[in-house]
């Protein structure tokens, strides 16, 4: 057993509203250099929807991360033998049109524009050829646009839904969708890692951040197609490709990451995980049906003996165990498992999980009379507005089994605290709901606490990061004392 | 000595006998040891000699050395009694001029020329401005041994450095085939070495004409005064500017100069048209071949990966809705 210890988190995307909040805090502190205009490190996508790039998920096009191939598993984008025949191209690559063209808007136009009959306009302004430009997309082009026949009904997670299904998912005032937030899900095997060939990108060892050092990088762009969720983009400006870095500055200095503390719906959870190295290799070829068990797996009890022993021998402070044994990643993920890695089938094991999202209840008003479609007072599972299959394909690897098992242990809390606080439920009904949904009314005591009423610091649990120490198991701090005067020192210099 | 001293301190106890060995031994190693009067002159006589063999050899070494010299640095433009390359013929160069002047002249052209000296502002003019270089490392000796091995030569009847003579009997057609396919390398050069077609052009021939590295040879007869030593002085690789571009030409053989100097010869006299016609097909066939080479590749990669968002949009306003 090899310990480590993994900054890991969760996205309840039943409270996620949409908002776009998160992205623009982390847009304002990193991608607003130039050359990374086109950069959402953090993006929201509605689902059904392409994403941004558009059809990121679509691996037949942009060939992102593993596929398993004799047996073990091999990079889809690159090889020892494509990177040579490559070598001057990489073609499966998003184009900027598919991310956007950024734009700004000229707004002097607004004052100097020659009389006319219309209303000046602020004219959009491409910041990259500093032209005017047609707008075409965005990065969030089909925001709240379920039924769009161009993005929605193209999200590669249809797949498998009857044409029944999909006409009922895309019906007018039946639409349905709901929000997907995205950064960077610091893989435990991270395709973008595996395929850079200047050996730039790296996961740090203590506290599993996955870094692309900026001296390093060059240019080869292997990790953008590499990536599966795109979530690493190439700086036109610095000939450098950049990525999330889950602010680990802030991290660093105890502070939640921007996107994380902005969140308005309080979605996001941040904690230590304990993870055995030594089976990373071994769970990545799992068949995929066991895939999500085995991540599980790979994620240790903070509490065992054992494995605190072991954490301890691989240097793993006291103090981040003691915060693994706080992180409420560890709770959603392997106590409570309500929540899922997204896209498992990349076998990259994302260390971002999403709690599934519920659906409401179909219902329609007509003269102070509420209709329901459903008797139900919550989301229908087995007959849900959001296909199954689709959220099975998004977060269960194409098995719904794991998805009906998060929603139906929501489900159950939701009737149980109905119960308890509004009582217009029947206790017993709501009891016998969390038994069918493998769930103690004490568990379900806990999940609504961390769900409904969580503060800042039970949803953040940063982990004191020794990152002093971090740098002294690699290097002797005392190497370069006295030392200046020869050699080079680069002077600090803003920003990455 | 010890054997004296004894001797003197022991004379009266030495016997007789002993006496006479000792003087024997004296005597003996008289006729062994000569002295210094008697092999002084015989070492005199070696010494002189050794002398004379040492300031001789220099001059017997210096004549060769500039013989050396003079082919290195002064015969890429001067001959003696071959004609006047860039420079004049030198035959008789000391009757014309007095050796002091000479002497002057080689180590600095340059200062005589400005000081006015009519005969150095002729030489100037007769060279068409070309102006004598200053040799590196020249003394008012290395002059005099200069001026006089160009005596020397002078004085004999057919001097080495006259250069490569080309008779004046009239080239044949055969001549000038044979210039024409060294010069475009259907025929290589005897001592190996790239054709003339790599660095220069003669227009009409090699179909594309040559290089442009080196000058163009069309009106080198005209320009070179002919059939001179001139002409064959610039087809020899130590032309200066042949030295200069490709150091690795080795000379070319006289055969092959005088082909040569054949085709300069009928260049100039009949001239060489430019086959239009064959420039503008290799340019058509570089055109349609580049052309070629696109579709090709567009063939082979019509599955690549382009545009994922455009062909989403595009697929929809194929199906004619919104």
């Amino acid at each position: 057993m090899n310990v480590r210890s993994q900054v890991s988190m969760v996205f309840h995307l039943d409270k996620c509203i949409g908002c776009h909040t998160c992205s623009l805090a982390c847009k304002n502190i990193w991608t607003d250099r130039k050359g990374t205009e086109y950069m959402w490190w953090n993006n929201v996508e509605t689902k059904p929807g392409t994403g941004y790039p558009a059809l990121w998920e679509d691996q037949e096009k942009f060939r992102g991360g593993w596929e398993k191939k004799n047996g073990h598993i091999r990079l889809r984008s690159t090889g020892k033998a494509r990177i040579v025949t490559n070598i001057f191209h990489n073609p499966h690559m998003p184009s900027m049109d598919d991310y956007y063209e950024p734009w700004t808007y000229d707004y002097q136009h607004l004052f100097n524009a020659p009389e006319g009959p219309d209303q000046p306009t602020a004219i959009p302004v491409s910041m990259v050829t500093g032209e005017y430009l047609n707008i075409e997309s965005g990065p969030n082009w089909d925001d709240d646009l379920s039924g769009s026949p161009v993005y929605a009904e193209n999200d590669p997670n249809l797949e498998g839904l009857s044409e029944e299904q999909r006409q009922q998912l895309f019906a007018i005032e039946q639409l349905v969708f709901f929000y997907f937030p995205r950064i960077c899900n610091h893989c435990l095997n991270p395709a973008c890692v595996a395929s850079c060939p200047s050996g730039a990108l790296y996961k740090r060892g203590e506290d599993g951040i996955v870094l692309l050092d900026q001296k390093r990088c060059r240019a080869w762009r292997s990790c953008v197609s590499a990536c599966p969720y795109k979530k690493v983009f190439y700086n036109w400006f610095t000939g450098k490709s950049e990525k999330c870095i889950l602010c680990y500055p802030r991290v660093e200095t105890g502070q939640a990451p921007a996107c994380f503390h902005s969140c308005v719906g309080r979605i996001r959870y941040l904690g230590v995980l304990l993870y055995d190295a030594d089976r990373i290799e071994e769970v990545s070829n799992l068949p995929m049906e066991e895939m999500i068990e085995g991540q599980r797996s790979l994620i240790l009890d903070p509490f065992d003996p054992h494995v605190i022993e072991e954490a301890r021998k691989n240097g793993i402070h006291d103090s981040v165990i003691q915060s693994a044994q706080n992180s409420p990643v560890y709770k959603f993920v392997k106590v409570w498992r309500l929540a899922l890695p997204p896209h498992i089938e990349y076998r990259t094991m994302p260390m971002l999980f999403y709690v599934p999202p519920l659906a409401p209840v179909m219902s329609t008003r007509q003269n102070e009379v509420l209709n329901s479609v459903s008797k139900d007072l919550f989301h229908d599972i087995d007959d849900a507005r959001v296909p199954l299959k689709f959220l099975a394909n998004l977060f269960g690897g194409g098995q719904e089994g794991k998805v009906v098992y998060a929603l139906r242990k929501q489900k159950a809390v939701r009737w149980y605290r109905r119960a308890l606080t509004v009582g217009d439920v029947d206790r017993e009904t709501a009891e016998r709901m969390l038994r069918e949904a493998d769930c103690t009314a004490e568990e379900a005591e806990m999940i609504y606490q961390l769900t409904s009423l969580c503060t800042f610091e039970q949803r953040f649990v940063i982990p004191p990061m020794y990152r002093e120490e971090a740098i002294e198991a690699m290097r002797d701090p005392l190497e370069a004392k006295q030392g200046a005067g020869f050699g080079f020192l680069s002077g600090p210099r803003r920003g990455l | 000595m010890e054997l004296w001293l004894s001797m003197k301190k022991n004379q009266v106890d030495i016997p007789a006998f002993k006496r006479d060995y000792i003087t024997m031994l004296n005597e003996d190693s008289k006729r062994r040891n000569p002295g210094i009067k008697r092999i002084l002159p015989q070492a005199l006589l070696w010494i002189a000699a050794a002398a004379l063999v040492i300031t001789l050899c220099p001059r017997i070494a210096a004549a060769q050395e500039t013989a050396a010299f003079f082919k290195q640095n002064c015969a890429s433009c001067h001959t003696i009694g071959g004609g006047r390359l860039t420079g004049p013929d030198l035959k008789d160069v000391t009757k014309r001029q007095d050796r002091a002047w000479l002497r002057d002249f080689i180590m600095n052209p340059q200062a005589k020329i400005n000081a006015g000296d009519p005969y150095a502002v002729k030489l100037h003019e007769e060279a068409r401005g070309v102006l004598m270089p200053s040799i590196p490392g020249m003394t008012a000796e290395k002059a005099d041994f200069l001026l006089d091995l160009v005596e020397a030569e002078s004085a004999l009847p057919e001097s080495q450095f006259k250069g490569l003579q080309i008779s004046n009997e009239p080239f044949t057609p055969e001549d000038i085939q044979r210039g024409i396919a060294l010069f475009t390398g259907h025929q290589r050069l005897k001592n190996g070495g790239p054709a003339c077609i790599s660095c220069h052009t003669i227009p009409g021939l090699g179909g594309l004409g040559g290089g442009q590295l080196g000058p163009d040879l069309t009106r080198v007869y005209e320009r070179l005064q002919g059939r001179t030593a001139r002409q064959c002085m610039a087809l020899s690789p130590r032309h200066a500017d042949h030295a200069v571009h490709s150091c690795a030409m080795p000379p070319l053989d006289p055969a092959e100069i005088h082909a040569l100097v054949a085709l300069f010869e009928d260049t100039a006299k009949n001239g060489r048209i430019l086959p239009n016609v064959a420039v503008l097909n290799f340019s058509l066939l570089g055109l349609g071949g580049a052309v070629l080479v696109l579709v090709l590749f567009d063939l082979i990669w019509r599955a690549r990966f382009r545009s994922v968002r455009r062909n989403l949009v595009q697929d929809n306003q194929l199906r004619g809705l919104p």
